[in-house]
């Protein structure tokens, strides 16, 4: 309407003379104008990212700088608080505004500003610090310097609270490393930080946040914090874990999370860990910053802990993160991420929480954070996919098959971010399996040809993953489907993707092929293709004495083929015992060797495939085992450790009596 | 396959009853995910003889949670007009994850020690399961493996089709022929209906084996 229209117009007018205006304030040579000016800025910004933003964009942070740094102003002492009081809160929680203070040059300015005689200032200078040291962006602190050392106990021994607060924060910030972890420790700073835990609100959670980046991964480090006053710390911070202030129970939290990855033997106590997962889960209800990092506190703390998943799936932690999830309300990325980490975490090994997390229908939810903006919120999303499709039965029962979940994931294959195409392609590995379901989502999707092509990537990750999705897709598939991956590799194709130089690539192609071989008598023919050059490969691959992963799959190929016709079988024996003998050495002793049972028992079962009694030249390839070696072996492996090994050795023992040896 | 049957080692007995110390059972060769069995289900009663051949598929084992998983299809079922497949989820009997004991499903221990007595393997193991519930038994090295099927649902067919899967199978499985018997329980049919399966080899001449890896 053209009233609203108009008068909103001219607000917006005189809003931005306004803003222009204060840029004359703030030069002025008049001390009073330019205070006034300041805390107009600094009142207009406060907690406000939309001016914060405005101001910026005008350019209010170099001019707040040379407020700062203008000598004539040294001595002023209300100028020194107000501007650094200002960028401070131009740097806080806005990473922009940490961008410009630090584009404006004034770090050094402010950290000169702790050495003023005027407490005022000091503290000033000491809280902008703190909000500059909470981003990443924030300048590396060098521990290693003694000088730095030296300045960093000065802040953490300073009376006053924001001054020893910015010390912790430092800590929290910068140190990153076992060394630093361990320079610190050696320097006392665990001693210095537990004083801090009984000071005030912000000296205690700065003091918590350094506390877990010193522990972090770093055994010694926990065990010289837990024998602190024979344990009283970590008691305490327990304890902290049931304050009233919320951020302080997060910070207590991640502490004891970090605590706990690093020594699990200090959480023995079941009733600790309980009130932990309870604690972090009553943190995912808040709105703000703490609700965002409880949810990735949550994932770190279950992650490969099947005791601890069961206690959060216990405590209701499925429908609670799915709830969030759906409130439909906008949440923060890195909330999602970590909602859906742990959504993985609980996914991860209990069948209970799959179809329990699968029941609530949050397939859709799924399907929509796979297009999320943010790279780490799909990533996430493919990972939480990729554990619930663990779930055999939800996979035979095709649940992750529907046009509208397959399509989204395969057009993640293509990602910019190598991230989202790992772990799309993990998700994918799990959903193609669908036990040779006639329809396949995923193929009519174009599937087989971006696997073929992702299988030839730079990456061995990726190389891997595709493998295993094609591995899966081919697991009891039907010669119609064998034959569509066939024809888009090819013998050549198939033969390099066996010689990949990583034994993992080496390991995943060679199931896949034993899969390929695996079903109707006609699959096996597929070795046989340009003159047999794929089981060439895998017999090669076996006589490079390949780790034990691989070689299991390679003894599976052999057994799968020996499993056919007699010409099969002699093509096994051609790849076992080569002419000229000298290039043979012998392998399958070596293998019935292994101290891998899998190994032994893919073996002996080769072994019972060659001799099987319905075939007519089973008696010839005994006697070629038996003088190889290979029924000798056996029989000195007939109390083999593993029962299932024992059991295949007794009958092929039992095979080779029949043929008359004792 | 001509197999001479393994002699039926006695079991041993663990120390201590933790069943969280107890390992899981070793995998066997052929109680593996991609395994295929081939048999029938006699399920006669008073008014006539009849058994349905049945077709059984091993989809997934994880051992560590005593769990497996598969489909089972039945192939002249009377009041059907094709083959009926379920979908079934398997305990094994571990002594780490589950016992003799199946505590659930309508069947009172009188059940379970009525059905899985009818399974000659398992004498040697009765008087211990009768005294402690089996928790001193240590199956590691036991050449049979012992397990409960529970059909959850019908893969091609709807809950309308006239048939029930309230009940489910005592399993016995034979780690050396890879053969399988089972006796269908459940309070409101025909008792003990038998299962009897053998190994499938897709008219090959020995045995053949696929695997798939879940990330």
């Amino acid at each position: 309407m053209p009233t609203t229209s108009s008068s909103s117009s001219s607000a917006a007018s005189s809003s931005g003379n306004r803003q222009a205006d204060v840029f004359s304030r703030l030069a002025s040579s008049d001390p009073e104008v330019k205070l006034k000016a300041l805390r107009y800025v600094k009142n207009q910004i406060i907690g406000n990212r939309t001016k914060k933003l405005s101001f910026l964009k005008l350019g209010a942070v170099p001019a707040i700088a040379s407020a700062l740094s203008d000598s004539d102003c040294h001595n002023n002492s209300s100028i020194l608080v107000q501007s650094a009081a200002a960028l401070g809160s131009f740097a806080c929680g806005f990473e922009a505004g940490v961008q410009a203070v630090l584009d404006a040059g004034v770090f050094p300015r402010l950290l000169r500003l702790l050495t003023s005689s005027d407490e005022k200032v000091v503290d000033a200078g000491a809280r902008s610090l703190r909000m500059i040291f909470q981003s990443n962006q924030a300048p590396k602190y060098d521990f290693l310097q003694e000088k730095n050392m030296e300045f960093l106990f000065s802040l953490l021994n300073s009376e006053n609270e924001n001054v020893s607060g910015l010390g912790a924060s430092i800590i929290a910030h910068a140190c990153g490393t076992t060394v630093e972890q361990q320079v610190l420790c050696d320097a006392g700073v665990l001693e210095k930080l537990v004083v801090l835990l009984d000071g005030s609100l912000s000296q205690r959670e700065a003091c918590l946040e350094s506390l877990a980046t010193v522990l972090k991964s770093n055994p010694e480090a926990v065990s010289r914090f837990v024998g602190l006053e024979a344990g009283r710390y970590l008691s305490y911070v327990t304890e902290l874990t049931k304050d009233r202030y919320p951020r302080t129970r997060l910070l207590s939290c991640l502490c004891l999370v970090v605590i706990y990855n690093t020594s699990p033997s200090y959480f023995l106590n079941m009733g600790t860990k309980s009130s932990l997962v309870t604690t972090l889960l009553e943190l995912l209800n808040d709105p703000g910053q703490s609700g965002d990092e409880a949810a990735l506190g949550l994932s770190s703390l279950i992650a490969e802990k099947e005791d601890l998943q069961k206690l959060a799936y216990e405590a209701n932690a499925i429908k609670n993160i799915v709830d969030i999830l759906k409130t439909g309300s906008e949440l923060n990325p890195k909330r999602l991420q970590g909602l859906f980490f742990s959504l993985a975490e609980l996914c991860s090994k209990l069948e209970d929480c799959r179809c329990s997390f699968l029941s609530l229908e949050v397939l859709d939810l799924l399907v929509n954070a796979l297009r999320h903006k943010n790279a780490d919120v799909r990533t996430a999303a493919c990972i939480c996919f990729r554990n619930a499709a663990r779930s055999v039965k939800n996979l035979s029962a095709g649940r992750f098959t529907a046009d509208h979940v397959m399509l989204p994931l395969v057009q993640l294959l293509h990602d910019p971010s190598s991230s989202v195409q790992v772990a799309v392609l993990g998700a994918l590995s799990n959903i193609v399996l669908d036990f040779s379901s006639p329809k396949s989502t995923f193929i009519e999707y174009g599937g087989i040809k971006q696997l073929i092509e992702l299988s030839k990537s730079m990456d061995p990750n990726a190389r891997c993953s595709s493998l295993r999705a094609l591995r899966n897709l081919m697991f009891l598939a039907d010669n119609k489907r064998k034959e569509l991956f066939y024809s888009e590799v090819k013998a050549q194709g198939f033969a390099s993707l066996i010689s990949d130089p990583e034994p993992s690539v080496q390991e995943q192609a060679v199931a896949l092929l034993r899969n390929l071989v695996d079903g109707c008598l006609n699959s096996i023919e597929f070795v046989f293709d340009e003159d047999g050059l794929i089981l060439d490969t895998v017999g090669r691959q076996l006589r490079k004495a390949p780790q034990a992963q691989m070689a299991i799959q390679g003894m599976y190929v052999l057994t799968n083929v020996a499993s056919g016709t007699e010409l099969h079988k002699e093509a096994v024996m051609q790849q076992l015992f080569p002419q000229p003998q000298a290039e043979s050495n012998n392998f399958m002793l070596k293998f019935l060797q292994s101290h891998e049972s899998q190994l032994r028992s893919a073996t002996v079962w080769t072994i019972i495939n060659l001799i099987s009694p319905s075939s007519p030249g089973a008696l010839d390839r005994h006697v070629k085992l038996r003088n190889e070696g290979i029924i000798p072996q056996l029989k000195n492996m007939v109390n083999d450790a593993c029962l299932d090994v024992k059991i295949r050795i007794r009958t092929v023992l039992s095979q080779s009596m029949s043929f008359g040896d004792n | 396959m001509p197999v001479r049957v393994v002699e039926s080692n006695a079991p041993a007995q663990v120390s201590g009853s933790d069943p969280g110390n107890r390992s899981p059972l070793p995998p066997s060769s052929l109680l593996a995910a991609g395994q295929a069995f081939s048999g029938t289900q006699n399920v006669s009663n008073q008014q006539k003889e009849e058994a349905w051949r049945v077709n059984v598929q091993i989809q997934g084992v994880d051992l560590e949670h005593g769990y497996l998983c598969g489909t089972m299809e039945a192939l002249n079922v009377p009041m059907a007009d094709t083959p009926v497949i379920t979908f079934w989820e398997g305990e094994i009997v571990d002594g780490k994850n589950y016992t003799f004991y199946t505590g659930k499903w309508e069947a009172t221990r009188e059940d379970d020690m009525r059905h899985w007595s009818k399974f000659p393997s398992f004498a040697p193991l009765q008087g211990q399961v009768e005294s402690d519930g089996g928790r001193q038994l240590d199956l590691t090295n036991y050449p049979y493996i012992f397990m409960r099927w529970k059909e959850q649902y019908f893969v091609n067919v709807g809950t309308d089709c006239g048939l029930t899967i309230a009940g489910f199978y005592y399993v016995c499985f034979s780690c050396s022929d890879g053969s399988i018997s089972g006796f269908y329980y459940d309070p409101n049919s025909s008792p003990f209906q038998k299962l009897e399966l053998k190994t499938v080899n897709e008219g090959r001449s020995g045995f053949s084996f696929s695997s798939y890896e879940l990330q």
